[in-house]
């Protein structure tokens, strides 16, 4: 996606599914990985290991990347982000949001996976009327 | 002598059998045409009132129908995609995998069976396939009576228009009853074929013509419906990209195994209708969708193998699937081929049903 450098800026909210037993552990573990830098590796690395994401693994995969643990322990056990993750359910509510991955796309909704030509027609479509504008 | 004479006998006998087959067959062959869109039906058995499709519509789009309330029939019947998801694969119950493309809904209606592989036979019995499927709204029916029957709201709207209790049977025919209101709504086809002969452009004509005659489709896709409300083997190939998706593998071996396939473990195929009926004919067999709307209702086959009209267009062209016995190639050239693409577009296209959720209560 080398050619949508510059041009798409990616949000990336936290919806942890309520009747999962570790999304929310995840959740946190996300957003410590975040307050150490690592977010897109932490992210990357829990959609890979799902659904192996209990404590110990997430544990692990914290060492893995070289996080500082003893601090991502600490977070994850307090449920330091909470506020954060707090806050992105209260504006999938909001947004009348049930469904993961969701996805808005210059105020287009895309619901379900999808494969990547169906993002790219509508980035490109998107970009384009951008220019337009 | 007598032998002989009664060989005589059964030789005439048989000639006019055939004969008589020929020009059925002749017949039947001729009076295929497309017909415009009546009046939905409202059956006897649920005849449609103002009330009803407007509990119906509540119940639609109600995430109460999902066990984890994430889900609504609204959710993979998007009016804003044209009663689709826009998916290859069907949205999912969370963590789990369809392996069906979902139909549009309009026009519904006038389908005769349901499901890709025609399992239901009204849409009253259709209502409560998906609620209780673990891969679709994976909601237990007796429990949804009790969630929808704690709603007052619901309780009073249920014996306004019923006379009775919330039940399923009657959650699925106010469901129903909405659906039947999803009807294409001022389709060019249907003006041209009431007389209004500049309702469809010179190319949209042409097109039409590649429809009802060098393309064959009418064969199949006749009708008011536009479809001939049976199943064809076309041998549409495995979608390549949920081959080795173990969700996508589970559900189909869970769908042979309920249908009582001996062989489900080993299950490399969706055969179809064949699941349920097991009759060789129905192997691979799946129902016919209605074409109208179809421009809007892409990808296409059960599986959303297909992108967009063109590669569905040249399937058909090169005569189907691997090893069909049903279609032979067409031989359409590049401008036929654009024509009657032009005409499954332009032609069969309706207004656009705007329909927005209502309150839940």
């Amino acid at each position: 996606m080398k050619e949508l450098e510059g041009k798409v800026k990616l949000v990336v909210k936290f919806f942890p599914y309520r009747y999962r037993d570790h999304a929310r552990i995840a959740a946190e573990a996300a957003v410590e990985a975040w307050r150490q830098g690592k977010f897109a590796e932490m992210h990357e690395l829990l959609i890979k290991k799902s659904p192996k994401l209990d404590r110990e693994s997430l544990i692990a995969y914290a060492k893995e990347l070289n996080l500082n643990v003893e601090k991502f322990i600490k977070a994850i056990d307090n449920m330091e982000g909470a506020d954060i993750i707090e806050r992105d359910l209260k504006l999938a509510k909001e947004l009348d949001l049930y469904v993961t991955p969701a996805f808005f796309i210059n105020g287009i909704k895309v619901l379900g996976v999808r494969d990547a030509d169906y993002f790219k027609n509508i980035i490109f479509r998107e970009l384009e009327n951008a220019k337009q504008r | 002598m007598q032998s002989r004479g009664s060989i005589r006998v059964f030789l005439i006998a048989s000639l006019v059998f055939a004969c008589f087959l020929c020009l059925n067959a002749y017949a039947s062959e001729r009076k295929k045409s497309i017909e415009p869109l009546p009046q939905p039906p409202s059956p006897k058995y649920n005849t449609t009132t103002p009330e009803k499709v407007e509990l119906g519509k509540k119940l639609f789009f109600d995430r109460r129908l999902s066990g984890d309330g994430t889900t609504s029939c609204a959710s993979c019947h998007d009016p804003e995609k044209t009663f689709t998801d826009a998916s290859e694969i069907s949205l999912s119950y969370p963590t789990t995998r369809n392996f069906r493309n979902a139909p549009t809904l309009i026009n519904i209606a006038y389908a005769k069976s349901f499901f890709w592989d025609g399992r239901a036979k009204t849409l009253e019995q259709q209502a409560e396939f998906p609620i209780m499927s673990p891969f679709e709204m994976n909601q237990n029916l007796d429990f949804v009576e009790e969630e929808i029957r704690i709603v007052p709201e619901y309780r009073e709207a249920f014996r306004r228009v019923f006379g009775q209790e919330v039940n399923i049977k009657l959650i699925a025919k106010a469901l129903a009853a909405f659906q039947r209101t999803l009807v294409s709504q001022n389709a060019p086809i249907d003006r041209y074929l009431r007389g209004d002969k500049n309702a469809l452009s010179d190319e949209a004509k042409k097109g039409l013509e590649i429809f009802t005659g060098k393309g064959k489709c009418i064969k199949c896709h006749h009708g008011a419906y536009l479809s001939d409300q049976k199943f064809h083997a076309l041998m549409v190939p495995e979608n390549p990209k949920y081959a080795n998706e173990e969700k996508f593998i589970v559900t189909r071996r869970y769908v042979a195994k309920i249908n009582k396939y001996p062989d489900y473990m080993n299950i490399k195929e969706d055969l179809g209708r064949y699941f349920k009926t097991k009759k060789k004919a129905d192997y691979k067999a799946f129902k016919t969708p209605t074409l109208r709307e179809v421009a809007k209702t892409a990808p296409y086959m059960h599986n959303g193998i297909f992108k967009n009209l063109d590669e569905v267009i040249e399937f058909f062209n090169k005569g189907g699937g691997e090893g069909n016995r049903e279609l032979k190639p067409l031989g359409l050239n590049d401008e036929e081929k654009r024509v009657l693409k032009i005409f499954l577009t332009e032609a069969l296209s309706g207004d656009d049903l705007k329909i927005k959720p209502p309150e839940i209560p």
